[in-house]
């Protein structure tokens, strides 16, 4: 075989240290440092990036359930304000009616008396009236003036009249 | 000359270069060598220079690469381990680029030959008893006794231990040299048919070229790993010192 030909073993062998020492060095010095570099950056981005969706998420999240929950505090306190609203729309109006029906009912009472004063006052006109009417007839009637005479006369019978009663007493 | 399918292995020097005596004439194999690192160096420098935070495409395939690797390290030799990423990685991308450049018509597989392999896997070893040592002192003999090992069982063991400590450079390097021979040397005795048949039946083994080469790549890349995964094993080994004896791959 031709590669037991140890002529060219020594010049082989140095041109292969030589050879794979230049690549050593150059690689080491010049191509490694990069390729690990990028690796190396890349893994550190990759990285921080999933970190920080990782913080994005659990932040969109926390934010989440804050606005969850006060939006159900704001749900619940509408909720309450419109029940106190209504209890208190409940109040007025009750208010309301109650006063309404004691105005009808002053209004009736004031109504009532006014009636009856105005009743009693007619009343008493047509007695004062009738009264007037009365004397006015019985002096058309008894047109004639009494004497002296009759007046000693009618004197002396009421007299006797209240003697009598007197002494039946 | 085109008969012999060992052909493309056999390697001719370009003119004469001497270093304090050592002959380091460059040959194919050494061009390839150079055409190796600047190709990849300048990929992956480029692949490295993009970092982009979305990666275009070719820093999509750099960063698998280094994420694979980096995977293998951490599962073998776990954080520790990260130490040795630039020097098992430079090796999974040199070994990775020899095995597939090799595969082009014309160009010379880098990792056919088992000097080159075999300095690998030597040094790859020496590497892992050397961090075992530093790491644990004489305690990394500890290595020859797997967990659970019941006392009597010891003398038994412990050359069996040995035989398969040593067994792993040597087949380390085999694997990969003999992987990276073999299908180019199946690729040469088909085409070889393919030439010297006629064309109403030369067509059979050019078809299996085609499912062949497409299996090569597939190899190019198994191999590149196997060797790469077991560095991370021995050095893992080493680091951690459990001894977990893996069976051949």
């Amino acid at each position: 075989m031709p590669q037991f030909d140890t002529h060219f073993f020594s010049s082989l062998l140095f041109w292969e240290w030589v050879s794979f020492g230049i690549l050593l060095f150059l690689l080491y010095k010049y191509a490694f440092p990069g390729i690990l570099n990028a690796l190396d950056e890349r893994e550190r981005k990759i990285r921080e990036s999933i970190e920080a969706a990782e913080r994005s998420r659990a932040e969109a999240e926390r934010r989440l359930a804050e606005y969850e929950a006060r939006m159900q505090s704001a749900q619940q306190e509408a909720a309450e304000l419109v029940a106190q609203a209504k209890v208190r729309v409940q109040h007025m109006m009750e208010e309301n009616e109650r006063r309404m029906a004691a105005e009808a009912e002053r209004i009736k009472a004031n109504a009532a008396r006014e009636i009856e004063q105005e009743r009693r006052k007619a009343l008493e006109e047509v007695r004062r009236y009738t009264s007037e009417l009365g004397l006015r007839i019985a002096e058309k009637v008894l047109e004639r003036t009494l004497t002296d005479a009759d007046h000693k006369r009618l004197a002396d019978e009421a007299l006797i009249a209240v003697a009598k009663d007197f002494e039946k007493s | 000359m085109e008969s012999n399918p060992l052909h493309p292995f056999e390697l001719h020097p370009y003119g004469e270069f001497h270093l304090f005596g050592l002959d380091i004439t460059p040959n194919k194999a050494v061009i390839m060598m150079w055409i190796v690192i600047a190709l990849a160096s300048w990929l992956l420098y480029t692949a490295g220079r993009e970092r982009r935070l979305v990666p275009t495409r070719l820093q999509s395939v750099a960063e698998m690469l280094v994420e694979f690797i980096r995977g293998m390290i951490l599962d073998m030799m776990g954080e520790k381990g990260m130490r040795f990423f630039p020097f098992v990685a430079t090796l999974f991308v040199f070994i990775l680029f020899c095995n597939l450049l090799g595969l082009i018509p014309g160009a010379y597989t880098v990792t056919s030959q088992i000097v080159v392999t075999a300095s690998f896997a030597i040094f790859v070893y020496t590497m892992s008893v050397v961090v075992g040592f530093a790491l644990h002192g004489i305690r990394f003999f500890g290595i020859l006794v797997p967990p659970g090992t019941p006392l009597w069982l010891l003398p038994l063991m412990i050359p069996i231990e040995i035989v398969s400590q040593l067994a792993r450079p040597f087949a380390l390097a085999v694997r990969l040299f003999a992987n990276m021979t073999a299908g180019h040397t199946i690729l040469a005795v088909l085409f070889g048919m393919v030439l010297s048949l006629p064309v109403f039946i030369g067509w059979l083994p050019f078809a299996f070229t085609i499912a062949i080469s497409g299996l090569e790549v597939l190899i190019a890349f198994i191999q590149a790993y196997i060797f790469t995964i077991l560095t991370c094993v021995y050095l893992g080994d080493a680091i951690t010192l459990h001894g977990h004896s893996e069976g051949a791959h």
